[in-house]
């Protein structure tokens, strides 16, 4: 069971889907996550730059100049922290839902 | 962190779960290897038909041995393309044994259809056999990672 743990570096909603995207893979190429979400090249550069210095993400240059990006196991464990504490807030809106529930209909 | 609302939060764990979906859609056996399955499945059929018991067993020993250099590394779903490779815990465990299960069944299969035309009297019974077995493989092979991309949609969903 993974802590929650908000990270306001992982919040924002591109650099979000891009570790969610590294999360479910062992790596994936720069043009693959490019492609994938629709980003230019030097945007999803900054941001990789941003998640690197981090210390979230690797970005290795292969033997035929594909960049490549991982999560690292600190990326890992951060990702795994944000979506708990995402899915703590959701949770505790649906307890307080059906407790408001519960007492109109008593 | 500012207050952050639910609502917020839900948005957010779509995009978890769009990324996620997004990596699970190339959860795939590329095609090439069920096309080459299925030439290699007939080029042994025809080779069994020409009764050269030899022939037939250094062809199934070759293909075997081909199959197993190029099998570990397609039939887990994890390396559709070059430019990403699937996790283990999301590509899910059961696909390289369906398809090597798959494979197995489709020997019994090829061997009873084999005995069947034979006992009929066709000419090439065992290259009758595996043009049906090739037609397995191609029309039925793609079905086991589509069922696999399916099982882990639900598995581990983020929200």
């Amino acid at each position: 069971m993974t802590a929650p743990r908000f990270d306001e570096l992982i919040h924002p909603s591109t650099r979000l889907s891009i570790v969610s995207l590294l999360a479910a893979a062992d790596w994936a190429d720069f043009s693959y996550i490019r492609d994938q979400l629709g980003l230019s090249d030097s945007a999803l550069s900054k941001q990789l730059s941003t998640l690197e210095q981090a210390g979230y993400v690797t970005v290795d240059r292969t033997i035929r100049r594909r960049v490549r990006a991982r999560l690292t196991t600190d990326g890992r464990v951060a990702f795994l922290g944000h979506v708990a504490a995402l899915q703590a807030i959701v949770a505790t809106a649906n307890t307080s839902t059906g407790s408001a529930g519960d007492r109109s209909r008593n | 962190m500012d207050e952050l609302t639910p609502e917020q939060a839900r948005a957010a764990l779509d995009v978890v779960e769009r990324s996620r979906r997004r990596v699970i859609d190339e959860i795939d056996v590329p095609r090439w290897y069920w096309a080459g399955l299925a030439s290699g499945w007939i080029v042994l059929g025809v080779i069994a038909d020409v009764h050269h018991p030899l022939v037939t067993t250094l062809a199934t020993l070759a293909f075997g041995a081909a199959h197993s250099s190029i099998a570990p590394r397609v039939v887990n779903g994890r390396h559709r393309s070059s430019q990403m490779s699937v996790r283990g815990d999301i590509a899910g465990p059961r696909l390289a044994a369906w398809v090597l299960g798959s494979l197995v069944a489709l020997v019994g299969v090829t061997i009873a259809a084999a005995l069947i035309l034979n006992a009929d009297d066709a000419h090439h019974p065992v290259t009758g056999a595996a043009v049906l077995a090739a037609v397995i493989l191609v029309l039925g092979g793609p079905l086991l990672p589509a069922a696999a991309r399916r099982r882990a949609v639900r598995t581990g969903a983020a929200s």
